[in-house]
């Protein structure tokens, strides 16, 4: 699992600092991930838009800066690529959709791009996603699926599916999805790479296209702990363009990211995250908690039922959003997705309101066992990847469809805004998969922390693909 | 009771209701999909709170 060594492998701090040191100009980095996207994309379908121009111009004027003695960037010359329902300019933002091909180009930036670029790093392209990020597969059925870099017969997991493929397959070090539900942690779950989810309202989502507004967040995927806690260093920030952006000052996190975890008081999810996992699942939680020495089971009450609720504010709430594009054009819509939109908006509202009620009662249970613990441990995904195009799996006895479960275990804490780190646990002679690292709201430094102490053991890794090159 | 309605009915009602256009196609999915957030909704129905439980969003004028 680890061939293809070379400069591709290499993360996103360590080419920055190359850069910086004058060891590696940002015009070869970039012309190298070019021609990596050109020949490993065919295979992985990874990307809807390659900006080569664009990454070419803005290396060159990288390369001219630090030539003039100005500062680059602690990203300067990183390739990174962001899911496409995040604003690039000149490009409209389909946000995995036919219907928005239609859409204006974007005429700015999204606020993360700008930011991640205001630090030196360089914009490659658009990643597919699965349609209006209503998915936890990576399938599209206008783009065609994006393919897992470990086995391309397999789903990526969504609905950042381009950003897990992009990421896990050595075409970039960095790249940024969404994730309403889980759609940073699933990808990244099933393509063995580490991702974030910050805490809801901590990054801005100021120029890309919306889910569920109440539950959205952004964040970065990586192949390195210290280059998820670098880039979302620098993405901190209040940005007045979006509402649900908190008024909280950067917190960075990369001075303490080497504390260890001593000190820090950790337990494993029980009932509900132990309950339908394949063995695999647990076998990952299981070697974390044991590099870890957590002995400690917690309950977190009414999982099922935050999942529930989860289920029927994203339904209703993107129902409501795609109601005009429902009447209109139902038959530009993928049928996966239109079909669950439609059931959405009949549900009776008063369900509706009973989840947000919810919601706050699920938030303040929650946050009452953070008294006793720092950091709780819990499945990403209740299995590996299953094959692409595949409909149902068995969890606990019972035969239920793949799109909507692969997200069980990441939906209770998405639902109410906690930060989680999902670190990639490779299992002897299988695929990878995810274990998620929860903490306390605004706590991103803690979860970042047990995730590079996890990385330094060895026991977290984003594995290598053998071969994504290779035409199937 | 939910168990006395009748969905099929309800689905080309609501449809009519918000306007959107159904392919009798599509009718068999969005019965799943609606009996399963139905299913959904009434776990959550089922939790009792107060009168007084706020909802998790709150406006800030």
């Amino acid at each position: 699992m680890q061939g293809n060594p070379g400069p591709e492998w290499e993360d996103a701090s360590s080419i920055a600092a190359s850069v910086n040191a004058g060891k590696i100009r940002a015009v070869d980095v970039t012309s190298a991930a070019l021609e990596r996207i050109r020949l490993a994309n065919p295979g992985l379908n990874a990307f809807t838009a390659v900006t080569a121009d664009r990454a070419m111009a803005r290396a060159v004027a990288v390369d001219a800066m630090r030539a003039a003695g100005q500062r680059v960037g602690r990203l300067a010359g990183v390739p990174f690529a962001v899911k496409n329902l995040i604003d690039i300019k000149g490009l409209p933002t389909l946000a995995g959709s036919k219907i928005n091909r239609n859409h204006a180009p974007a005429t700015a930036d999204g606020v993360l791009v700008q930011r991640l670029e205001a630090a030196g790093a360089i914009l490659v392209g658009a990643l597919n996603m699965g349609e209006y990020a209503y998915d936890f597969t990576g399938e599209n059925i206008h783009e065609g699926p994006s393919r897992n870099p470990h086995d391309r017969t397999r789903m990526t997991g969504g609905s950042s599916g381009g950003s897990g493929s992009a990421v896990a397959g050595g075409l970039v070090p960095l790249a940024l999805g969404s994730d309403t539900n889980g759609s940073i942690r699933v990808p990244s779950s099933l393509c063995g790479i580490f991702g974030l989810k910050p805490t809801y309202g901590r990054l801005p989502r100021t120029g890309s296209f919306p889910f569920v507004s109440s539950l959205d967040h952004l964040g970065p995927f990586a192949r390195s702990v210290r280059d998820l806690a670098l880039s979302y260093d620098l993405m901190q920030g209040v940005d007045s363009g979006d509402p649900g952006c908190a008024a909280r000052q950067p917190e960075p996190t990369m001075a303490n990211l080497m504390s260890g975890i001593d000190g820090l008081r950790i337990a494993c999810a029980g009932g509900y995250f132990r309950q339908g996992a394949f063995p695999e699942a647990i076998q990952a939680v299981d070697k974390v908690a044991a590099a870890l020495s957590v002995s400690v089971e917690i309950e977190i009450p009414e999982a099922a039922r935050a999942r529930a609720a989860a289920y029927v504010i994203s339904t209703t709430e993107g129902a409501a959003l795609h109601l005009q594009r429902l009447r209109e054009r139902p038959g530009d819509f993928d049928p996966d997705v239109r079909d669950r939109l439609i059931a959405g908006a009949m549900l009776p509202a008063p369900f509706v309101g009973k989840a947000q009620k919810f919601r706050r009662w699920f938030h303040d249970a929650v946050l009452r066992l953070f008294e006793d613990v720092d950091v709780i441990l819990a499945p990403a995904t209740p299995c590996t990847a299953p094959l692409i195009g595949q409909k149902t799996f068995m969890l606990d006895g019972v035969e239920l469809p793949v799109r909507p479960n692969l997200g069980i275990y990441t939906q209770p804490f998405s639902f109410i805004g906690l930060p989680v780190v999902a670190v990639p646990i490779p299992l002897p002679g299988g695929l990878p998969i995810g274990v998620q690292v929860i903490t306390a709201p605004w706590r991103e430094d803690i979860a970042l922390r047990v995730g590079y102490a996890l990385e330094a053991a060895g026991v977290a890794r984003a594995p290598r693909p053998a071969d994504v090159m290779a035409e199937e | 009771m939910t168990e006395a309605v009748d969905l099929d009915s309800f689905i080309g009602s609501a449809a009519g209701l918000l306007g959107i256009s159904l392919d009798p196609a599509w009718h068999d999915t969005i019965r799943f999909h609606l009996e399963l957030t139905l299913h959904m909704a009434r776990l959550v129905d089922g939790f009792v709170l107060s009168d007084e439980a706020e909802p998790a969003p709150v406006y800030v004028a």
